[in-house]
């Protein structure tokens, strides 16, 4: 199955095509998601923990469909890059670290829309449910380690060395 | 010229400060990550506003987060700077004569000099005075168009740094 997968059309030609669209190109594209959808989660999180009060945080809900765009441009780079890298990726720890994050961050950003921009009080502009400041938080909090963690899946001998000192095996 | 920048660059002594410590590299790149997105994040969701997305929200006031814009893009020209001085393998010549970071360090100029326009031809002033559900000036949107274009061709070049053959095969170099 993995190797059916890693010798399928797609991901060979992802990994092995010296086409600019292939490996390199998905690879900026990942970076570009994370931008968009990291980018615009910050700024929202910040307005909701206060800064920047003169934004209607109303007006931020429109923001949702172009953090799933950046999700969505991830969610296929990142399909593609692991299709081509299967055995790899499945045997580097930390890669399991960062999709647990992501997913972390994902289910905290739906909630954020339910209990945050969808009550009453925020679409009026009366104000905003208190637990807004700790879906804020936690955005920030999984985003930061999602990156964390999505930079250390290429260094995994940095990563267990570190871990065996600190954790002494 | 390369050779004097390089020459220069290695007086740092950062080649040595990162081939002795292995925690330098991945945690420059961590950073230079999270300095990305803080670029995207501010000055990104400006031009975005200043495009039509996101009416409602007055340009004036997404223009505070853009400080931390300029202190993502401070963390990235260090941590930059550390890869290119400190680069373990080809030394700093191997990115200053690497055709995808020339054009990567091109576009940060195009962004910049966009920004001083945007700034000295009162363009952010006429920006800022558009109504919070209202359409910026065309020279707005030109200049957060160049803006975009100008950010996301930086993370395309950026990423074809350590790629630098695939580009040039693509060119017919």
């Amino acid at each position: 199955m993995i190797d059916a997968i890693e010798n399928s059309a797609y991901a060979v030609w992802v990994r092995e095509s010296p086409s600019i669209w292939a490996y390199t190109t998905i690879l900026s594209l990942h970076a570009m998601g994370l931008a968009i959808i990291v980018g615009i989660n910050t700024i929202v999180a910040l307005r909701l923990l206060g800064y920047v009060p003169d934004i209607p945080i109303n007006k931020l809900r429109q923001l949702y469909p172009w953090m799933y765009v950046g999700f969505t441009i991830n969610a296929f780079s990142g399909l593609s890059l692991l299709a081509a890298n299967l055995s790899n990726d499945l045997h580097n720890w930390m890669f399991y670290v960062k999709l647990t994050m992501i997913l972390c961050a994902m289910i905290n950003l739906e909630l954020t829309k339910v209990r945050v921009f969808d009550t009453p009080a925020v679409i009026n502009g009366t104000g905003v449910p208190a637990e807004a400041h700790r879906f804020a938080i936690a955005s920030m909090v999984f985003w930061s380690l999602a990156i964390c963690a999505g930079r250390l899946v290429e260094y995994p001998n940095f990563v267990e060395k570190w871990v065996g000192m600190l954790f002494g095996h | 010229m390369v050779e004097t920048i390089a020459h220069l660059m290695l007086k740092t002594g950062l080649d040595n400060f990162v081939a002795t410590n292995d925690w330098v590299w991945p945690v420059c790149e961590i950073l230079h990550f999270f300095g990305m997105a803080a670029i995207i994040g501010t000055v990104g969701l400006v031009d975005a506003r200043m495009l039509g997305i996101g009416k409602g929200i007055p340009i004036a006031s997404l223009e505070r987060f853009v400080p931390i814009g300029v202190l993502g893009l401070l963390l990235n020209v260090i941590t930059g700077f550390i890869f290119v001085a400190g680069n373990p393998v080809g030394g700093p010549q191997e990115y200053l004569t690497n055709l995808a970071f020339l054009t990567k360090m091109t576009l940060i100029v195009i962004a910049g000099v966009n920004l001083l326009v945007f700034y000295a031809f009162g363009i952010a002033r006429i920006a800022n005075a558009t109504a919070p559900d209202g359409s910026a000036p065309l020279s707005a949107k030109v200049v957060a168009a160049v803006s975009l274009i100008a950010w996301f061709g930086v993370i395309f070049f950026g990423r074809f740094i350590m790629y630098n053959d695939t580009l040039l095969n693509a060119l017919g170099l």
